[in-house]
């Protein structure tokens, strides 16, 4: 019985992590074409990156578009968390159901969606839409960390500070926002990976003069055998693991998906 | 909780007049909250409520090829669907496929999931790690890993055919199968996530009761543990069906034209042929589907074993 329980869990740790391993493994290969197991080992597919244009200026734009799209979900979602948290406001359920709901539609319908929506407006392909439609994806999870971090807020402390005579703007500042620096900054963090990584909407938002890296593997996966996509892909990993590493310093990684998703 | 929230004017305020000045507190307080929750509001009713409402209303719309001029209110986008094989096979698929990802999800999540729980606290804490931060990792590059080792004499063809299990390769990529592996590869964790959360709360003295009482772990596994973490099967079912039923990503890479899931209908519809109104209606069919499923499946789960959802 145990014995059973943890073969299988070996293999299914296997089959979860196997194609991290592959992707990395297959970057190394000396061959024109991705393959597991690498034939020899070489770093060309990581120097001729920088070679290739669309893959610079699609890393470029993932980051920037994802620096934005985390920076106004937090922004947003920190006002209206601190407005949800601290004021007893009817109906606040409903108010914390309705500003997550996005998690609830499938990114593939809010993609077709949106550019069914964008189009009369001229959103559609254009930078605007698109941080937009990644702001809608990205703030549920800045509110929800924003909740969590003030869940445990102990409001005395900003009464102190204002009988001591300090404005509201004082109080924010000086006590508030350094209690919940860590839930906005992991919000922060989410939002930017949830943004990086996302495919299925930015499908639907984007031009093809703007592609994020993860549009750009996806199509080049789907067009041809490009060993670049192996070593841009394994970029991807080490990236996600600097996240991962620092998300399990300052939050738990396995607290980010637990509870009620 | 409670209102603590600083207003200057009740520094001063003496008992008597407390009662007047209060009313006016709770007023100015639900404006500030009001106030602060606008921004959120307005972008989440302009940039999400709207849109969704918008294209529901576009699926009861009918137009004839791209001439708009002749459009007509009508359930004619739903008829369509529900009377041409092709779209009913693509329905079809997706449940298939859905439900076989949610098969694997749960041989491999369950056992993990249980390790996970009699595990000590230091080891579970690399097990979740483990088992949670592919899910921050980009989907297409989960895909692609999957994609080198499926692909046509890669490593699990040429594994299989050296073992001798096979003479000739597999069909694994751009079909069923590799659309299921890459999809119970990417919500296994879910899976796990939610059978573990479950068993962390099964209060371990039943089981202890269990074995005293003289039952084989066998026994103590399938008469305690087993359905006392059925609310988390059936989250971690939910969810991964779920989330199967609407990908896109993982069958445009791993199934391609061969495996034309709805999801893949849709992106066709309104980004390659524009037909809006026919691809709002699939795509309020798919949200449906999934919803009717998924309720009636944790209904059935629910009314049968009671004692244990509360």
């Amino acid at each position: 019985m145990k014995g059973v329980r943890i073969t299988v869990t070996i293999i299914g740790l296997i089959f979860l992590l196997i194609p991290l391993i592959v992707t990395i493994g297959a970057s190394f290969t000396t061959a024109g074409y991705p393959t597991f197991p690498p034939k020899g080992f070489s770093l060309q597919w990581y120097e001729k990156i920088l070679d290739r244009p669309e893959y610079m200026d699609a890393f470029f734009n993932s980051v920037k578009f994802a620096f934005l799209a985390a920076f106004f979900s937090v922004l947003l979602g920190t006002i209206a968390g601190l407005a949800l948290a601290k004021y007893d406001v009817p109906g606040k359920t409903f108010i914390v159901s309705l500003l997550t709901s996005p998690l609830t539609i499938p990114h593939l319908v809010l993609g077709a969606a949106l550019l069914i929506y964008f189009t009369p407006m001229l959103l559609a392909g254009k930078p605007t839409g698109f941080l937009i439609a990644h702001i809608v994806i990205c703030v549920p999870y800045a509110i929800r960390f924003v909740l969590t971090g003030l869940s445990g807020f102990d409001y005395t402390l900003e009464r102190a500070g204002a009988v001591l005579g300090a404005n509201p703007f004082v109080v924010f500042w000086k006590i508030t926002l350094p209690i919940i620096r860590p839930a906005i900054l992991s919000g922060a963090m989410f939002a930017f990976l949830i943004s990086f990584d996302n495919v299925t909407v930015s499908l639907f938002m984007v031009s093809t003069d703007m592609r994020t890296l993860p549009l750009e593997l996806f199509f080049h996966m789907q067009d041809s055998y490009d060993p670049m996509v192996a070593s841009v892909s394994s970029i991807v990993i080490f990236i996600s693991v600097i996240f991962i590493v620092i998300f399990e310093k300052i939050y738990g990684v396995g607290k980010l998906f637990g509870g009620s998703h | 909780m409670e209102n603590l929230g600083y207003s200057p004017d009740q520094k001063m305020s003496t008992g008597f007049k407390l009662a007047p000045k209060r009313k006016v507190n709770v007023f100015r307080k639900y404006m500030a909250a009001m106030l602060l929750l606008a921004p959120l509001l307005l972008f989440i009713l302009a940039f999400f409520v709207v849109p969704m409402i918008y294209v529901f209303y576009l699926s009861f719309i009918e137009v004839e090829g791209l001439d708009v001029s002749n459009a007509s209110y009508s359930i004619g986008n739903y008829l369509t669907f529900f009377t041409d094989p092709y779209f009913l096979r693509s329905l079809w698929m997706t449940i298939k496929v859905s439900v076989y990802a949610v098969i694997i999800a749960l041989i491999l999540g369950y056992p993990i999931a249980l390790t996970m729980a009699k595990s000590s606290a230091r080891v579970r804490g690399y097990l979740t790690l483990l088992v949670a931060s592919p899910l921050l990792i980009s989907v297409v590059v989960r895909n692609f890993g999957w994609y080198l080792l499926l692909v046509p004499n890669g490593v699990i063809d040429q594994f299989l055919m050296g073992i001798g299990i096979t003479d000739s390769p597999l069909k694994l990529l751009f079909s069923v199968p590799g659309v299921v592996i890459g999809l119970a590869n990417s919500f296994l964790p879910f899976m796990v996530l939610s059978i573990a959360t479950s068993l962390y709360n099964i209060d371990p003295s039943l089981e202890k009761a269990s074995s005293i009482i003289g039952a084989s772990p066998l026994r103590t596994f399938f008469t305690v543990t087993l359905p006392l973490s059925l609310p988390g099967v059936v989250a971690g079912i939910v969810l991964v069906f779920s989330m199967s039923m609407s990908s896109y990503v993982t069958p445009a890479l791993m199934g391609g034209a061969n495996v034309p899931v709805l999801p893949i209908v849709i992106y066709e519809q309104i980004n390659t042929l524009f037909r809006w109104t026919f691809g709002s209606a699939i795509s309020y069919i798919l949200l449906g589907v999934t919803l009717i499923s998924v309720t009636i499946f944790s209904r059935i789960f629910e009314r049968k074993f009671k004692e244990v959802f509360r």
